[in-house]
């Protein structure tokens, strides 16, 4: 699992070959939104030349494709089957896209939520066996609803509430939107504690600097790791799943919430 | 025919410029040419031989780009270049 997924522009190569140092958990190299239509083969073909000399096991490498119905898919798809990479990220993600992706790789996706549609077949969409994260798209999205964005980001609530459950139902990762901003530190910060309300697993970004921020904020606090230190220890010694702790009933899922704690913990290196 | 270029002038990359010549020559200006002319000299002049194309100027402006880079930018000129050609 993955707390930070840095979208770096396919046609970079001043990024591509740093983005070890970024300290995301997962980079999405992108062949989309960020690379020019008349720059497409340029990016495909510098990614294919770092990751065919280059290997990683951290950060995992994800690939953002063009959508598939666009002149450049086929080109990606013979452009991914045999590179390194952990999976790719599906834009304007439908259940027709997810099958189209399928009959070339069978690498894992993560669909990208930023279509009206996209939204209406969400659970068709997680249900897939291909599919292992939804990862909302909000600035496509509000475009397409003549949303107007803010800061606060109100005006997306329902649809983070609404991949988060249908993510969960189906024991998909939920991986939230990128802040935009650049600028705003607070702003950052707010819209990274609302994704952990919320109950996102991670969150994307689209500039470094925010990965450090997320990866704090989404990994367990010293607090919550000392807490879950001491009811695993109580539960393992009194071999019991309801106890007492400073006065507080402890039952199965508060101690099955510890050992998650205690997982992501040794998972990020904080123990 | 006009001149295929590839790439661009910012740092780490290199820009990659193809135009029809009589033999094949190629230019290299590079931020980092006394360390690694041979290098890139030789990256460019392997690739040129797996595509068979020998009638060609290949300059490439390098501001300090890696092997894969050189690589990527001029396998995307060569395929461009094939293209306009055919």
């Amino acid at each position: 699992m993955s707390r930070s997924f840095l979208f770096i522009p396919g046609d970079v190569p001043r990024m591509i070959q740093q983005l070890e140092i970024f300290s995301a958990d997962s980079v999405i190299l992108d062949f989309e939104d960020s690379v020019a239509t008349h720059q497409k083969d340029e990016a495909r073909n510098l990614v294919e030349s770092f990751l065919t000399q280059h290997h990683f096991t951290t950060p995992a490498i994800y690939v953002r494709i063009n959508a598939t119905d666009s002149d450049e898919f086929i080109a990606d798809m013979q452009t991914l089957k045999n590179l390194p990479i952990k999976g790719i990220v599906l834009p304007k993600a439908s259940l027709a896209a997810i099958e189209t992706v399928t009959k070339h790789l069978t690498l894992p996706i993560i669909a990208l939520l930023e279509t009206p549609s996209g939204f209406l077949s969400l659970p068709d969409i997680a249900q897939h066996p291909s599919v292992e994260g939804l990862l909302l798209g909000a600035e496509d999205l509000a475009k397409s609803l003549d949303l107007e964005r803010t800061v606060s980001g109100e005006e997306i609530l329902y649809f983070r509430s609404q991949l988060v459950l249908t993510a969960k139902a189906y024991h998909k990762y939920a991986i939230d939107t990128p802040f935009t901003n650049t600028t705003s530190d607070i702003g950052l910060l707010e819209d990274i504690k609302r994704s952990r309300q919320l109950g996102f697993d991670a969150k994307a970004a689209i500039h470094p600097n925010h990965i450090s921020a997320i990866n704090q904020h989404f990994s367990p606090s010293e607090a919550a790791i000392h807490e879950a230190r001491r009811i695993m220890t109580i539960a393992e010694k009194q071999q019991s799943v309801r106890f007492s702790l400073d006065g507080r009933m402890i039952d199965k899922p508060i101690i099955d919430r510890a050992k998650k704690t205690l997982d992501l913990a040794k998972r990020y290196r904080l123990l | 025919m006009n001149n295929i270029v590839v790439g661009s002038l910012e740092s780490s990359d290199c820009l990659m410029t193809l135009s029809p010549h009589e033999s094949r020559k190629i230019t290299i200006e590079s931020i980092v040419y006394d360390a690694y002319y041979e290098a890139i000299h030789q990256a460019i002049t392997t690739l040129l031989d797996e595509h068979n194309l020998h009638q060609v100027h290949v300059l490439c402006q390098d501001k300090g780009a890696l092997e894969y880079t050189i690589k990527a930018r001029l396998k995307t000129a060569i395929l461009r270049y094939k293209e306009v050609r055919s």
